[in-house]
């Protein structure tokens, strides 16, 4: 390895990059873009408030109070359906997936049973729904939860089996925040993937790769100098990612050195899998193509954008061996859980992998044309 | 190991085969240290496979290789410091000005490179400070040529250097070629202008399907190859044409004004101009030339070097 050499290129790559001003746009647009629309998706969803129609065919006091209990405990949006409505006509002309009737005689069904101790006076509340919806069963489960609160209330005992929740972690943290670190793993992938693939094969189609193995650079210098290049870039990227989700959303994340421990880290295993893949596909766009075929896979199913706890058995396997896997565990261990062990394991797990494939890629680069 | 020695390149039974194809097909040749060498020959007769295994870019199938002493296939890293290659259709990052250019390659070999002087030794000072993709086709094969300098090398590679160029750019590039030759660097050169290789080379091999089928100076290629001259003459009707072909020899109209007459005799040119005027006819202008290398290799091989009209115009 020669540090002369090494640094010569990084000059070149970084000047040329900085002059390039679209290449610098989208370097920096693109994890800001992702930031800003997966941001906005969480967000919502830490807010997720259903819709509810009711029909309140009772009309007096308590089922009002009922109603009132189902959109403050329940957190539900209220539309109340007239009661002269047919209720199935209702729900399909309004494309509702579920309707609660509250019938005629819940007060007094309620009076009877709480003051005169009459415990054959009941209530059925009806749910008209419809099961194609995926929310349908969720809102079920949620007003059954409220009923059995209200329920346990009216009967005027006081619960046998309480519960109470404690989190693991210090303070209580948003979906967002759980994502953020998945983001900047999955942005510094394609970085280095796609910045590497492109590169590469655009110096080998203009014949620069050509004149470079005439002089004293090595393939080791010339990867080194891509994989600090690449980490230049992934840096100058995290840092805008970071910044924008504090000031948009808010989001306060453990920073400390294991954060550009692991850029680093998926920067040198991605550049080697670039590298490679450099090395068997001669075109641009054949290279383009392979490097879409590994990261698309790796976004997917290794936790970056949905946990892996929510795929089936199979593909949480998967998601285990692909390298992408261990930088989004390791990163949400630093960053989230401030968990220095189970960062510690990951790293070590994507440690060997980039080791691996960087030997791999040094021996894939190819200076001369011919055998 | 590499002291003195004889040649500054020794090619010995060269060979590449791709499959079934030998692009060189067992050459051997040497090159003085100091002269200009110059590969002639047309596209696909194997000009570049040579010039990239001599400079380490590609490695041959089998043939023995020596360059200042040191075996090609063995020692690339003691070689690649002493040489400088400018391998065909050079290009460079886009967005690097001249001397920065200049700066990185000299920053590859860690040599304390004279980028200024090298700029003004290709003439491209007023240009220093713009960036490669705002060069024309000349200028980038001129900076070119300074990167393969930057080592200061024994030995310079250069592989169809004015190939696409128009023909003022080209005349620029041989400037700085002629400035090399002075400077007493070994340069190889691989043309298919035979005009580049009668102007810069010491000494011309002619190549054609892979095999090296005639080598000399210039002036010896012609000398040996061919034993006639080329007479020209312009002339305002068609008479003097009839005049010739009714002497015995062939002429050739070329266009209608122009007639080129091969003639084995110096003398034949005076009894040809005295049968012209005793007829009364006229001339407006004549040519007395000898043949070109673009006639050796058309005798040599039975083919033009280049497709190129006006070229084959120029064959008689």
């Amino acid at each position: 390895m020669n540090l002369r050499v090494v640094g010569a290129n990084l000059i070149v790559k970084l000047k040329c990059v900085w002059r390039e001003k679209t290449t610098m746009f989208f370097t920096i647009a693109f994890p800001i873009i992702l930031i800003l629309v997966f941001g906005t998706i969480f967000m919502s969803q830490d807010n997720v408030g259903f819709h509810l129609c009711v029909q309140d065919l009772d009309q007096t006091t308590l089922s009002a109070k009922a109603i009132a209990t189902l959109e403050r405990d329940g957190k539900f949006k209220i539309t109340r359906v007239d009661p002269a409505a047919n209720v199935n006509q209702y729900v399909r002309e309004n494309k509702v997936d579920l309707v609660m009737i509250i019938p005629r005689g819940l007060e007094s069904s309620i009076v009877q049973n709480v003051t005169r101790k009459d415990p054959k006076a009941f209530v059925t509340i009806t749910y008209i729904y419809d099961p194609s919806s995926s929310s349908v069963l969720t809102k079920i489960q949620i007003l059954n939860a409220v009923l059995a609160g209200i329920n346990q209330k009216l009967s005027g005992k006081s619960p046998v089996i309480r519960s109470a929740e404690t989190s693991i972690l210090t303070r209580k943290y948003r979906f967002i925040e759980f994502f953020v670190p998945g983001i900047i793993a999955m942005a510094v992938m394609s970085l280095s993937l796609f910045g590497t693939v492109n590169l590469n094969t655009e110096l080998r189609q203009k014949g620069i790769i050509r004149k470079l193995s005439t002089t004293p650079i090595t393939r080791t210098d010339w990867i080194l100098s891509d994989i600090l290049y690449q980490f230049t870039l992934a840096v100058g990227s995290t840092i805008a990612m970071l910044l924008v989700s504090y000031i948009v959303f808010d989001v306060r994340l453990n920073l400390d050195a294991w954060l550009p421990a692991f850029i680093l880290l998926d920067v040198f295993a991605f550049v080697g899998i670039g590298m490679i893949l450099t090395r068997f596909a001669r075109e641009a766009q054949s290279a383009a193509a392979a490097a879409n075929a590994v990261s698309f896979p790796m976004m997917f199913l290794s936790g970056s954008f949905f946990p892996v706890e929510l795929m089936p058995g199979f593909l949480q396997t998967i998601a285990k061996i692909l390298p992408l896997y261990y930088v989004n565990e390791g990163l949400r261990s630093a960053m989230v859980f401030e968990d220095d062990m189970a960062a510690l394991r990951a790293a070590a797990v994507i440690g060997a992998f980039a080791a691996v494939v960087f030997i791999l890629g040094i021996m894939a680069t190819k200076w001369e044309e011919g055998q | 190991m590499t002291k003195d020695a004889e040649y500054a390149i020794e090619v010995v039974k060269l060979t590449k085969r791709y499959g079934d194809l030998a692009a060189v097909n067992d050459i051997s040749f040497t090159v003085s240290k100091g002269e200009v060498f110059a590969l002639l020959g047309p596209n696909g007769a194997g000009k570049t496979t040579t010039v990239e295994i001599i400079s380490t870019i590609r490695t041959p199938t089998s043939g023995k290789l020596m360059l200042l002493g040191m075996d090609v296939t063995r020692q690339k890293s003691g070689i690649v410091p002493r040489i400088g290659v400018l391998p065909q259709g050079f290009s460079s990052f886009d967005r690097l000005t001249v001397r920065e250019t200049i700066q990185y390659y000299s920053r590859l070999f860690g040599t304390n490179t004279d980028i200024d002087g090298l700029i003004e030794l290709v003439n491209i000072k007023d240009k220093a400070k713009v960036q490669y993709k705002k060069l024309s086709g000349g200028l980038r094969q001129r900076l070119g040529i300074a990167i393969a300098l930057v080592n200061d090398p024994e030995v310079v590679f250069l592989d169809e250097p004015t190939t696409g160029l128009d023909p003022r750019a080209r005349r620029e590039v041989w400037e700085v070629l002629q400035g090399l030759k002075n400077r007493g660097k070994t340069v190889f050169l691989t043309t298919h202008y035979m005009e580049e290789a009668e102007l810069l080379a010491d000494t011309v091999a002619i190549i054609s399907k892979g095999k090296i089928i005639a080598k000399g100076s210039p002036g010896e290629l012609i000398e040996n190859n061919t034993n006639y001259l080329v007479l020209t003459l312009r002339c305002a009707d068609n008479k003097a044409f009839e005049i010739v072909r009714k002497m015995g020899f062939e002429p050739v109209l070329n266009g209608n004004k122009e007639i080129r007459i091969r003639m084995e005799h110096k003398d034949d040119v005076q009894k040809i101009l005295n049968a012209i005027t005793d007829a009364g006819a006229l001339y407006l202008g004549l040519d007395v030339r000898k043949p070109n290398l673009e006639e050796v290799f058309l005798k040599l091989t039975g083919e033009a070097l280049l497709s190129d009209p006006v070229v084959e115009r120029g064959v008689v």
